[in-house]
Formats: structure tokens, C-alpha cells, sequence
């Protein structure tokens, strides 16, 4: 096997296992019992390509051989996207590096870069802004993310209320099918004519838009970007409940302030846990934040400026000294130091429509208080009426059966967000079962068909973002599960006494 | 000092706190050479994590040992740490538990022999250390010297290397210009120890770290001044918490000093003809926070160009020279040093700055091996320049 690869991709190629040990883990702890049980996450071997041409040579010869096929990106995602589940190889995208000169569309005067997918929003925003043009949108792991990463989840993040989610922002892509064809879709609103399709797997533009590797694989992507803002205010405002902040969030999204670019919210949960690790002082304790980023025309920051300081008054709250909104938005890439105070988080993450932010946030006080658990929230709106929520609630890897009791909560966290209409927001391996509560029954029947038409051997990140790959997985095995370890859980957290949320 | 058992609880409870998120990731001048995730920051403290607080101490492999010292201890990871950790303190522990395991890398532990030998880190007899001053013809520079004000601790680089020499001499004769009232240690000065620190070796630091503040301090001067980045840091930010107490005089590095005689004019720049940028050496810019003297200096220079290279200050890329790296992989460290003299000649200067004796010596040998079109030189090496042309 490693002479094969060798002679594709040289000296980037491991077969060494301390180098491919990493290459099975990403962001989130899951217990090795439950990983052992459920997959075989070590690939046999890791390459790092340098072109679509050596792709291209690799998935053929994983072809030949029936080797599954996994992409890493940046490993920054938690439901084991980027792990395989059947071994096999892993094509590690981090030597695809570097974007081309800003064009400028005569047509409609945007500017657009091509831009590898290796490379992370963070160093591409960098790179933009020495040439006076940044990023249009970054996830808020922008320092970890690749291009092709956060393409292929849902792409949705900092600057998404004016731009949209990524996936907008694309207006062409370049890569490899599952067959191993080197491909340039164009997006199919703009130019179809420019398109030149798959012929051998049928794959399509949108079949790279969120679909998490596994119908394709992004080498390239033409992406809009923008001017680099003449101006940019960081506000920073604080609400007496959630309900005044909910009112808030919705009424921002409402508004359609040309220079709205983001509005974070943190929970007085979040906000606590930060202060006992030494940050975030100037805000009062008890107090629901609200990051109010604007960038743009000068005149038109200055003028929602003005509005929304009248806003913030009419709804009770309080616009903190200049210079505090400022240091949050430096800081927008440093959410983990809760971990400091609080390691060993448990998550779910979904998008919810913002009228029902405050809603969500009351029943979510109620359920943690009933089930002795410590909630810490943090939002971003990421359109006029929708915001991406992350609930975060501590547990501890080192007791195994802590762990797996609490791992039962998530699946309350998103019960209640369905019921008012949210979404989890990814998929991967471990929300499988969550699948019925993402897409009514005839997407999960369009995505199927995609992926047999893209991937017709089955051989891209097998086991991720379709039907449960095992039954164990399945929505009504695991749903019950989880009720059944629900069960256990107030009664191993009161012996373990871990469970009071502090 | 703490003990190795302290040492090692605290590296588990930081390595509890790591998220994997990676945002250290691509910053790192290691794993930007290395390319694979064994070599990121985070992989590291990943194993640290089995290792320390789950006790697997299988884990602590000779790989693992390798890839812990194959760091230039930069901080850039530190900068980034999406979980704010102080990713470099744990490398430096991490480091001294490897030693404490036997696992340290051999050419490390020939090192510390050669500074328990010779209180420097040359080959060299430590009597040598002012060989550097028989070529300046019109100072005069004398040793341990009563009533002084200044003291300027040398470092080991400049004061045994030929080809760091011109620091050590640049920053006398614009002492001298200045008609500061200044000393230097001579055979007394021992290596401040950074090198060991680096290793993990603590342990022998404490013995150099006393003879070094009792030498100054017997001198009675108000102020030390060091020519280093990576002396600056020990004496400023170890020393004390090694000693367990105030050094009782000042600290500066040499650029702050030789800032502060211009701002009062005591010492007036002269004239350069050419475009300059400067690389923040990770001691005294990100470790440090030294960041504005070094360039106020530059630009006090009729003529400079002064360019910035898009990686600077917080995020400047490391010279390739830290952390000992060169002693672990020679090759590793020059081509990180390679990647960043690009950097330079891609903005369009003729000259690179610094303001550390390594970074210089790092970066004036990548330039040479590139055989590129640029000069490599102490800030206080085109000061002295200025005033001479
Ligand atoms: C602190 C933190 C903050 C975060 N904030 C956000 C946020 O604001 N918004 C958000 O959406 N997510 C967020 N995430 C999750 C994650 O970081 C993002 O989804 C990110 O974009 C993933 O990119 P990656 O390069 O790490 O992808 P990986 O984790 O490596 O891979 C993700 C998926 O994409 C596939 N993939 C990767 N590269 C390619 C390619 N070239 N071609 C085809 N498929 C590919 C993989 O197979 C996998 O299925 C956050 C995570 C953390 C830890
Ligand atoms: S200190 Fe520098 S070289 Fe070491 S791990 Fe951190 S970023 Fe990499
Ligand atoms: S940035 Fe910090 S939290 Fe994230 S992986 Fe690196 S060390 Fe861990």
C-alpha cells in the first residue's frame, strides 16, 4: 500500500501508526468503548496531496481497491466528519495552500479569489487584507477551519447575516469525483454554460455544498470576497432577561442594517464561566450580552449606531464604554477558555429561528435547573431571522460512566429545540439518528439519490450524513437509548455529586 | 521551584483544558514544516493528556520525546490558544519532566556538560568571552567597573561567535557615543542559562542565575541592559520567579535603553540609505511584549525605508532558532528560517533587522544558504552603522 501511494503523492505519505493515531480523533472526546463499538477510526494511511492531479491518481487506486476514502481538513469539526469509519485512507488537505490574484468581475463588479482547499479562512482573511480585501464570512474557528472544511459543513458563521451561509459566496469549485475526474463546476445560477460536469459520477455544484466529503472532494473554490470595511463598531450591550434579548436579536435581524455584520450573544452562564477564568470584567454579572459588530460606510455604521443605541434604551438595557465590544470582538476566536473553568464540555448545537430565541433560552433555565445541569449558551444570528445556538454543559472524560450518562442530554437539548423549530447543525456520524429532525422525509430521499449518483461505490467518507450506518444509530434504537440512560443519569450524577453544574 | 510531582499535576490540568481545535495549528512554524498532526501543538498536548492525567504511560514514546522537542518554543501557539493556555510554560514543563525521564535529546545533554564546564555554551574558555572587544580600536571597555550606572550583559553569541561579534561592539560603541557610564562582567558574566532552560534543565539554571544577579548586583549599578532577546526574558521573567525574589536593579534590553537615550538626545541616529524591516524575535516581542523600541530606533534613522513584513509582532513568525531547536534538527530549524528571510526579501528590503544575537545569526545563515539579496543586522548594528557613515 505505502509504495503505491508513495509513488502518487512521494515523501507525503505515513503509514507509521504514532503519525496516524491523531488522524482518528477530532475536536470532541467520545469514550473509546462507544468508538470500538461503533467504528474502526484509525486509517491505514494519511497523504497529503499537493494538486487535483494526485487526487485524482489517489482515488482511483482507492478505487481498485474498495479502500474507503476520508478528507481532513482542519479537524476542527466534533461529530467525527473527518474520522473514518472503515479505516482506510485519509487524504489530509493542509498542503493545498495558497489563493490567486483578486479578479474583478466586469459584469457585476465583485471581486472573487480562487483559493485552495487547504488553506484556513484565517490565514486567507490575512493574506486579503495586505491587498485591502478580506473574507466575506468566517466560521468562528477561522483560525483552525479550511476552505474545504467549512464548505462542506453548513458554512454559516461570523459575518452570515449580510453574506448568507458560504455556500452563497461560491461561485465556482474545483475538485475530484468519486471516480477520480478532475472537475470545474460552475455555480449554476450564474453561468451553467462555463459547467463542465462529471460525466462518469454525475456530480454537481451543489453536490460539494455542505455534504460533509462525501460526494466529492474540493480542491479549489472561486470565492467573492469583499473591500476591506472603511469602518467597523464593536458594541457591546447587556439585557436584564432573554426575553429583552431575544427582542433585540430578532429586532436587529429585522431592521436589515446595511452594516450589520454579527451579533453574538452569551449567556450570564457563559459570561460567569469566563470571569472565574479571569476574563471578561467589565461585564456585570447576571447580565445577557450582546456583541453588536457593524462594519461598512462610515455613514451608515454611525447611522445604526444611532439606532441601535436608541433600541438598547428602549428595551431596558445598556450599552457598555466603548472599547469593551472592541476587546469581545478580538477575542471572537477564543471561546474554548471557558474550557478553563469548565473542561471536559459535553455540546449541541443547532439553528433556531430567533423568535424563538428567548422562548428556547427560558425552557432551557427550566430543563437544566430540573435535571441539576449547568447550561452555557453562546449564539450568533446568521440571518435577519435565524441564530446558530451552541449549548455547552460540563461533564468529565475521566469517569467513563458520567460521561456516557451525560452524553444522554444532548439528545434533551435538541428535543427542545425541535419543538420550537431548531435544527441540529451538523450531521457527521454521531447525529445520524438526529437525521429525521434536519430533513422531512423526501430530502432524505433527494440526499440519498445524490450521493448514489455522485459516489455510485459508495467510497467517500462512508458511514457520514445519511441513514445511520448502524443500528445502533438508528433513530428509534438510539432515541430509546438515550430515554433509558436519561433515566440513569440524575441518579449517577447525585452519587458521583459531579452533577450540581459548578 | 516546583518539584517534578507539581510540575506533572500541573501539566495535566492544562492539558485538561485544551479543546483540539486547532487553531495552534497552522500557526506553528514546526508543524508548518512537518505538515503532519503528530507535529501540531495540539497532538502534542493531546499525548500529554494520556500520559499525565490518564496515566498511560506507554504514550511517552522516543516519537513523543522527539516531537517534544521539536519546538522553537516561539509562543505563537500561546498567542492563538483559542482556550487561552500557556502553551509555552507547558512545553517547558513538559520539558523538564522528559529530562527527568533520562529522554532528553543527547545533544542537549552535551550542552548543559559544556555550560557546567566552560559557564558558557562555546567550546571556549570563559576568560574569552571579551575577545570581541580587541578589535574596537576607539573604546575602551572595562570590566566590573566601580560606580558604573549600566552593566551590559553581553550573551553568550555575541560575546564567543565571530560572526555575532559586531553586536557586542555596536552596542559598546554607541554606549560609548552616548557617554554612558557603563561596565561590562567580563569572565564573570556566565551564560544566563536560557539554553537550559529550554531543556528542561531548571535545576542548573538556579546555580547560574545566583553567581549572575550577585555579580551585577555586587556591581551596584541601576540598570542591566542585554543585547539578547532570549537573556532579556530569563533575567526579566525567570531569574525572579527562580530566585524567589526582586533583582533590585533594572532590567531593559538594549534597544529600550539605546530608545530612551534618543528620546532624550542623548544619542542622535545617523543617516541609511535603505529599505529595512525588522523581525520580532518571539523573546522579546510575544514572550516579552517588547515591540515599539526596536522599530522607534529604525525609524530614528534618516533615510531608512522602514517596510513590515505581514507576519509581525504578535504574530511574527519565528526565526527557526529558538528553543534549542537547531541542537534537535538542524535542518527543521533552517527551513523555518528560510521561510521567514523570503518573507523579508518579499517586501522589498535590502536589509532584515533584528534585535536578538540569534535570530541575527539564524537568519544571516538562511539568507547566505538562499543566496539572497539581503543583509542580516542587529537593530544596534545599523544604529552604529548610521553614526559611522
Ligand atoms: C471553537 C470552534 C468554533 C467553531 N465555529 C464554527 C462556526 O462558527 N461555524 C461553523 O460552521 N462551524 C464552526 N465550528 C466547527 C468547524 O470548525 C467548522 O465546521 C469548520 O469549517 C470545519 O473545517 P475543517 O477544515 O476543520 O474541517 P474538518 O473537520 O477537517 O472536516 C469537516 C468535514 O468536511 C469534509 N472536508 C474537509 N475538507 C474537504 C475537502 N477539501 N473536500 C471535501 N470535503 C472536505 C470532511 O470530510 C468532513 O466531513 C467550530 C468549531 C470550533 C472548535
Ligand atoms: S511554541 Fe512555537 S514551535 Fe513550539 S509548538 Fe508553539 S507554535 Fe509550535
Ligand atoms: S488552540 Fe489551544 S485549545 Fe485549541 S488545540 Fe491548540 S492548545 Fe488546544
Amino acid at each position: 500500500m505505502e509504495q503505491a501511494l508513495r509513488e502518487i503523492c512521494g515523501s507525503r505519505v505515513t503509514t507509521d501508526p504514532f503519525e496516524l493515531a491523531p488522524y482518528a480523533k477530532d475536536v470532541a472526546y467520545v469514550p473509546a468503548i462507544l468508538v470500538h463499538l461503533l467504528t474502526n477510526p484509525l486509517p491505514k494511511a494519511v497523504v497529503q496531496p499537493i494538486s487535483a492531479e494526485e487526487i485524482s491518481s489517489l482515488i482511483k487506486w482507492a478505487k481498485q481497491g474498495k479502500i474507503p476514502v476520508t478528507v481532513r481538513g482542519g479537524g476542527s469539526t466534533a461529530y467525527f466528519n473527518c474520522i473514518p469509519m472503515k479505516s482506510g485512507l485519509v487524504i489530509d488537505t493542509n498542503r493545498l495552500q495558497g489563493f490567486s490574484e483578486i479578479e474583478l468581475d466586469q459584469g457585476n463588479q465583485k471581486k472573487m479569489v480562487w483559493v485552495k482547499a487547504g488553506m484556513t479562512w484565517k490565514d486567507l482573511d490575512d493574506g486579503l487584507r495586505q491587498q485591502g480585501c478580506a473574507v466575506c464570512s468566517s466560521p468562528s474557528s477561522a483560525p483552525s477551519a479550511t476552505i474545504g472544511g467549512w464548505v462542506s459543513m453548513g458554512g454559516l458563521g461570523i459575518g452570515s447575516v449580510p453574506y448568507g451561509s458560504v455556500h452563497d459566496q461560491i461561485m465556482a469549485i474545483r475538485g475530484v469525483t468519486a471516480t477520480g475526474e478532475i472537475v470545474e463546476l460552475s455555480r449554476p445560477d450564474k453561468s451553467p454554460a462555463r459547467n463542465q460536469g462529471s460525466e462518469q459520477s454525475d456530480l454537481q455544484f451543489n453536490d460539494l455544498m455542505g455534504t460533509e466529503g462525501t460526494r466529492g472532494i474540493i480542491t479549489e473554490i472561486k470565492l467573492l470576497v469583499r473591500d476591506v470595511p472603511e469602518k467597523e463598531e464593536h458594541l457591546l450591550a447587556i439585557f436584564n432577561n432573554a426575553t429583552d434579548t431575544g427582542v433585540m436579536m430578532s429586532w436587529l435581524g429585522g431592521e436589515h442594517f446595511m452594516s450589520l455584520y454579527n451579533v453574538h450573544f452569551s449567556s450570564p452562564e457563559f459570561m460567569m464561566s469566563l470571569q472565574k477564568a479571569g476574563y471578561a470584567h467589565e461585564i456585570p454579572p447576571g447580565k445577557y450580552s450582546l456583541e453588536i459588530d457593524l462594519e461598512g460606510k462610515r455613514d451608515e455604521v454611525d447611522q445604526a449606531v444611532a439606532h441601535i443605541r436608541k433600541q438598547v434604551k428602549v428595551l431596558g438595557g445598556t450599552l457598555l464604554p466603548d472599547g469593551v465590544g472592541a476587546e469581545e470582538w478580538a477575542d471572537r476566536f477564543k471561546s474554548l477558555r471557558l474550557e478553563q473553568t469548565l473542561p471536559s464540555l459535553l455540546a449541541a448545537e443547532m439553528t433556531l429561528p430567533v423568535r424563538n430565541f428567548a422562548a428556547f433560552y427560558e425552557r432551557l433555565s427550566k430543563l437544566g435547573q430540573k435535571t441539576n445541569t449547568l447550561c452555557v449558551t453562546y449564539a450568533h444570528l446568521v440571518s435577519p431571522d435565524m441564530a446558530l445556538v451552541m449549548v455547552l454543559y460540563p461533564s468529565d472524560e475521566l469517569n467513563l460512566i458520567r460521561y456516557i450518562v451525560d452524553l444522554s442530554f444532548t439528545s434533551n437539548l435538541y428535543k427542545l429545540g425541535h419543538r420550537l423549530g431548531g435544527k441540529p447543525y451538523v450531521i457527521g456520524f454521531w447525529n445520524t439518528p438526529y437525521l429525521g429532525k434536519i430533513y422531512d422525509k423526501g430530502e432524505r430521499e433527494r440526499r440519498r439519490q445524490r450521493k448514489q449518483a455522485a459516489d455510485p461505490y459508495a467510497m467517500l467518507n462512508p458511514g457520514k450524513g445519511y441513514n445511520p450506518p448502524n443500528i445502533i444509530l438508528n433513530s428509534y434504537v438510539f432515541g430509546f437509548a438515550m430515554i433509558m440512560i436519561g433515566l440513569f443519569r440524575p441518579m449517577v450524577l447525585k452519587i458521583l455529586k459531579g452533577g450540581k453544574g459548578q | 521551584m516546583k518539584t517534578i510531582e507539581e510540575l506533572r499535576e500541573q501539566i495535566a490540568k492544562t492539558s485538561y483544558i485544551c479543546g483540539s481545535c486547532g487553531s495552534c495549528r497552522s500557526v506553528c512554524p514546526v508543524y508548518r514544516e512537518i505538515g503532519w498532526e503528530s507535529s501540531a501543538p495540539r497532538r502534542k498536548i493531546a499525548l500529554a493528556k494520556e500520559v499525565f492525567l490518564k496515566k498511560k504511560e506507554k504514550q511517552a514514546t522516543g516519537q513523543y520525546a522527539q516531537r517534544l522537542q521539536e519546538c522553537t518554543l516561539c509562543g505563537k501557539c500561546a498567542e492563538i490558544c483559542a482556550a487561552g493556555i500557556k502553551t509555552r510554560e507547558l512545553w517547558l514543563n513538559l520539558r523538564e519532566d522528559l529530562r527527568a525521564r533520562g529522554m532528553e535529546h543527547q545533544n542537549l545533554t552535551q550542552m548543559a556538560l559544556q555550560v557546567k564546564t566552560t559557564h558558557n555554551i562555546s567550546t571556549f574558555p570563559n576568560e574569552n568571552r571579551l575577545d570581541w572587544v580587541d578589535d574596537l580600536d576607539e573604546v575602551e571597555v572595562e570590566v566590573s567597573k566601580a560606580g558604573s550606572e549600566v552593566a551590559y550583559f553581553v550573551g553568550c553569541v555575541s560575546s564567543f561567535y565571530p560572526m555575532s561579534a559586531g553586536i557586542s561592539q555596536s552596542i559598546v560603541s554607541l554606549l560609548d557615543r552616548a557617554n554612558v557610564n557603563y561596565t561590562v562582567l567580563g569572565s564573570e558574566e556566565w551564560c544566563c542559562g536560557f539554553p537550559l532552560l529550554a531543556s528542561g534543565n531548571s535545576q542548573q539554571v538556579l546555580e547560574l542565575a545566583k553567581h549572575n544577579v550577585e555579580k551585577v548586583r555586587a556591581l551596584g549599578v541601576k540598570t542591566l541592559i542585554t543585547g539578547c532577546a532570549s537573556c532579556y526574558h530569563t533575567w526579566t521573567h525567570e531569574y525572579p520567579t527562580i530566585l524567589g525574589e526582586d533583582l533590585g536593579f533594572e532590567v531593559l534590553h538594549a534597544t529600550q535603553y539605546l530608545a530612551g537615550l534618543i528620546r532624550t538626545k542623548q544619542l542622535e541616529a545617523g543617516n541609511i540609505d535603505e529599505t529595512v524591516t525588522y523581525h520580532d524575535p518571539c523573546d522579546l516581542g510575544r514572550n516579552s511584549g517588547i515591540y515599539d523600541e526596536p522599530r522607534e530606533l529604525l525609524q530614528a534613522m534618516e533615510g531608512v525605508n522602514f517596510v513590515e513584513m505581514p507576519h509581525r509582532r504578535e504574530m511574527a513568525d519565528c526565526c527557526g532558532g529558538g528553543g534549542n531547536l537547531a541542537a534537535v534538527d538542524k535542518e527543521l530549524s533552517q527551513a523555518i528560517a528560510v521561510k521567514r528571510v523570503r518573507e523579508a526579501v518579499a517586501t522589498g528590503a535590502t536589509i532584515l533587522t533584528s534585535a536578538c544575537q540569534q535570530c541575527v545569526q539564524t537568519l544571516q545563515m538562511a539568507a547566505r544558504q538562499e543566496k539572497l539579496p539581503l543583509e542580516v543586522l542587529d537593530v544596534t548594528e545599523l544604529l552604529w552603522r548610521s553614526l559611522e557613515e
